[in-house]
């Protein structure tokens, strides 16, 4: 037997963390509410019989609103599952009701997961578990992923969880109201769904659940019928809310317990809210992750790099097209690993410390009223934020916002941010064979053309303008991050990089090796010197170039064979920067290419690359001739 | 599924808002059968218990409230006019439609909220825009007014709702930081003053 296994939770609700503690490190935990955002699985074997567990976002309702709550939707009724777990905060357990409630008049076995009990026991809050369990006919068991409490009686629980079907606790409307739900269940065919759920969504106007009736026109007919609730689905989330509200109480006992003088969160707060201090502070950080990364990353480049040229060095494949061909690959897969590998995870590292912190969160909402000129809601900063490690784990995460035009406008604004593989061009390229000075006057062009390619998105997007944190981010409390969580999350967020691109590093290699053989090169060069024209590069330059969108950290070491070694004797600094910028503006590689045809369709995805790709030309080419005017 | 202590309690506070509201604090037991339309034993059952308390006091065919329990019965008449001030004036509902909303949610309201309604001294019926609350200063929400579902459901599940504590605890730009049911949102002006708050 199989059972399959949803977990449901507000956001930073300790989800992933309870999943974790099921079954295991793979999943990723956080402190930023939202950074779930699709259906992540994991499976545990228990008394010979296989759980799934699915994952979902974090959500304060599954109603049809955000791309969050969709997933969370489609997870629930699309997915063939069992039950549902939800993750109850003892804190604020009314908020977990309401949403235990829209699990539970969607008539799925639920088991309620008491979270952070000890952390409500400290703010006097006590919860009588077992007459909760009583009221809602399921059970509840009180849990600690970090202490491990409760799992064994949660998984034996889940052994259980169909024999609570039918048991349930439902939410009671008003008698109008309830006679309005009779009058729609009525009508519902066409669906396996329970017609009273369908019935109470279409009266909560979700626009996805009226096909299911067998004639529209009851909506209209019973709505008007309805007098005394001219606004029905209000009153219908008002009283599941007053219901959830008032169970709760009916379990919490309140003891008076002292409160602490204004705590370190307030201070904290006081000053990364404060109008000017938070958004330098905001800034601040992400200068020093960025110091940090040349720092620290270089530091480790040069210790890789010298390690790399020793192994290579005690390799000798032999002679003939077969053995250059694997030492151009090896050659191409370690000069990547060497110059991207560090930047990349001690980027995660770091990022996954200010998010686990609490500290991305308010981030988000200092950064708000820049993302405001694009009309880009304030969360749109995490995969832009995101960006700066890889982008297309980025482009992935730009599912947290909510419309389709909003994903699309951020995902094309990654052209623009420099990934990890684009940092190190501009670093290990620019700063290495130019100047500091250099590198830094490559990173402002780059500042520079996001800004530009923003305008352009926003006229072609059309994104309307929106109230000012109308997302209503939370704010979660401060933590203090665990180093295991820490590691165990960037490498999570690292595997894609390992495990894809590495094995393109070394393709990469083999095809130039190949090319270079048959005599292809010129096949790329000639055609396109139109392009290195108007970068005013050498020919030849156009190879680093191309190659670069197969897999960005070939560019250097392309850069470097064709070159002959010799960069900074072939090319002037004023062409060193040119090299620079044209290699880092646009839709970086072809795995990017790849995320972006799976989150925006085939045609939308060629269109934005290619575009992004001109764009970056003409504004290297006008870049460099602004220049040397000076 | 309500239990029948549930029920009790219920009709416990009912009576003492019946007798609350009356300017006599003295009502028949007929009316009261009249108006709470439940089994009698569930009435007969809760005046006794309100008598253990020693809440009322049974005179006759008429039941008067003690000393103890006219504090308690304001307590709920106060709570009572939050909801069907939120239910009639706003929703523009019938006054009878109000009340019978009323007396389903009123019960819904955690003792915390009924603690803080007996700290204001007066009491009044129109709120005012959360925008215009004093920083740090506790208001009891009592209107949410946004032009679709949407945004109205978003903010309900958040515990955003009538009847809850809220109060400013930061001012950002063009925003500000709410702290409501132990958790903190940032959210915008515009927003905020959809939000209606009893300072």
């Amino acid at each position: 037997m199989k059972l399959r296994i949803i977990f449901v939770g507000q956001p930073n609700v300790g989800k992933s963390c309870l999943l974790n503690a099921l079954v295991g490190p793979e999943v990723i935990v956080s402190n930023y509410p939202g950074t779930t955002v699709e259906v992540t699985t994991a499976k545990k074997m228990v008394a010979g019989e296989e759980i799934e567990f699915l994952d979902s976002p974090g959500i304060y309702s599954i109603s049809d609103r955000s791309e969050e709550e969709k997933v969370t939707e489609k997870a629930l009724f699309e997915e063939e599952i069992d039950g549902a777990i939800i993750i109850a905060d003892s804190v604020s357990l009314e908020r977990s009701l309401y949403l235990a409630f829209q699990v539970l008049e969607a008539e799925i076995p639920v088991v309620i997961a008491l979270n952070f009990v000890e952390s409500a026991e400290k703010k006097g809050i006590i919860i009588a578990h077992k007459k909760l369990s009583k009221i809602l006919g399921a059970p509840v068991i009180p849990i600690n992923p970090l202490t491990k409490r409760g799992m064994e009686e949660l998984v034996n629980a889940l052994l259980e969880i169909k024999e609570t079907k039918g048991k349930t606790f439902t939410v009671r409307y008003d008698d109008h109201i309830e006679d309005a739900i009779r009058e729609v269940s009525s009508q519902v065919t066409r669906t396996q769904l329970p017609k009273r759920f369908v019935a109470l969504r279409v009266l909560e106007e979700d626009a996805d659940f009226y096909g299911y009736l067998s004639d529209k026109r009851t909506i209209k007919a019973v709505k008007e019928g309805l007098i005394e609730h001219p606004k029905v689905a209000e009153d219908i989330a008002i009283t599941r809310y007053g219901t959830a509200a008032f169970i709760a109480g009916k379990v919490t006992h309140l003891v008076h317990v002292e409160e602490a003088a204004r705590s370190l969160d307030e201070r904290l707060d006081g000053a990364l809210l404060h109008s000017l201090g938070g958004p330098i502070l905001t800034i601040l950080t992400f200068v020093t992750i960025f110091g940090a990364l040349l720092f620290i990353g270089s530091w480790i480049q040069d210790i890789l790099t010298g390690f790399t040229e020793y192994l290579l060095s005690l390799i000798h494949l032999g002679v003939g097209f077969g053995g250059t061909a694997l030492e151009a690959g090896l050659a191409g897969m370690m000069a990547g690993i060497s110059i991207a590998l560090p930047y990349v995870f001690i980027f995660y590292i770091l990022f996954t410390l200010i998010e686990d912190a609490g500290l991305l969160s308010r981030f988000v909402v200092n950064l708000e009223r820049f993302l405001r000129w694009f009309n880009l809601p304030g969360r749109a900063i995490i995969p832009l934020a995101l960006g700066l490690g890889c982008t297309v784990p980025a482009t992935r995460s730009t599912r947290i916002l909510f419309t389709k035009k909003e994903k699309f406008f951020t995902a094309s604004l990654l052209s623009c941010v420099p990934c990890s593989s684009r940092i190190a061009i501009i670093m290990g390229v620019v700063g290495y064979f130019g100047s500091k000075w250099l590198a830094l006057s490559v990173f402002i062009t780059l500042f520079v053309s996001f800004l530009v390619w923003g305008c352009i998105m926003k006229r072609i997007t059309r994104i309307e303008k929106k109230p000012v944190l109308y997302e209503l981010p939370e704010l979660p409390p401060y933590r203090i991050p665990s180093i295991g969580n820490i590691v165990t999350k960037s490498w999570i967020r690292m595997k894609t990089f390992v495990y894809l691109v590495v094995p393109l590093l070394f393709l990469g290699g083999v095809a130039y090796a190949g090319f270079d053989a048959l005599g292809l090169t010129n096949v790329i060069v000639a055609p396109l010197s139109p392009i290195t024209w108007w970068l005013d590069l050498p020919n030849v330059a156009i190879i680093p170039l191309v190659f670069g969108f197969m897999q960005k950290d070939l560019t250097g070491s392309m850069l470097l064979l064709v070159l002959g070694g010799k960069v900074s004797s072939v090319l002037t600094p004023l062409q060193i920067y040119t090299f620079g910028v044209a290699a880092t503006i646009g839709i970086p590689c072809i795995i990017a290419l790849g995320m972006f045809i799976k989150e925006f369709g085939f045609n939308k995805a060629v269109l934005l690359t290619a575009a992004s790709i001109l764009y970056g030309l003409l504004f290297t080419g006008l870049a460099w001739r602004l220049i040397s005017l000076f | 599924m309500t239990e029948e202590s549930d029920i009790l309690r219920i009709v416990e506070e009912d009576i003492l808002r019946i007798l609350g509201e009356e300017k006599s604090k003295r009502v028949s037991l007929e009316s009261i059968k009249s108006e709470i339309k439940v089994a009698y034993l569930f009435i007969s059952n809760a005046i006794k218990e309100l008598e253990r308390e020693g809440l009322v006091q049974s005179q006759g065919d008429f039941i008067v409230l003690t000393k103890e329990g006219l504090g308690k019965a304001e307590n709920i008449v106060k709570r009572h006019l939050v909801l069907e001030n939120y239910f009639k004036i706003k929703r523009t509902r019938s006054e009878r439609e109000a009340h019978k909303i009323t007396d389903i949610l009123e019960h819904y309201i955690s003792k915390e909220v009924i603690e803080h309604i007996k700290k204001l001294s007066t009491f009044k019926t129109e709120g005012i825009p959360l925008t215009k609350l004093e920083l740090n200063k506790e208001g009891i929400i009592t209107d949410i007014l946004f032009p679709g579902y949407g945004l109205f459901e978003r903010i309900v599940s958040m515990g955003i709702v009538p009847s809850e504590k809220i109060k400013v605890v930061y001012k950002i730009p063009d925003g500000m930081v709410i702290y409501v049911g132990g958790k903190k949102f940032a959210l915008g002006n515009e927003i905020a003053k959809g939000i209606e708050v009893l300072g």
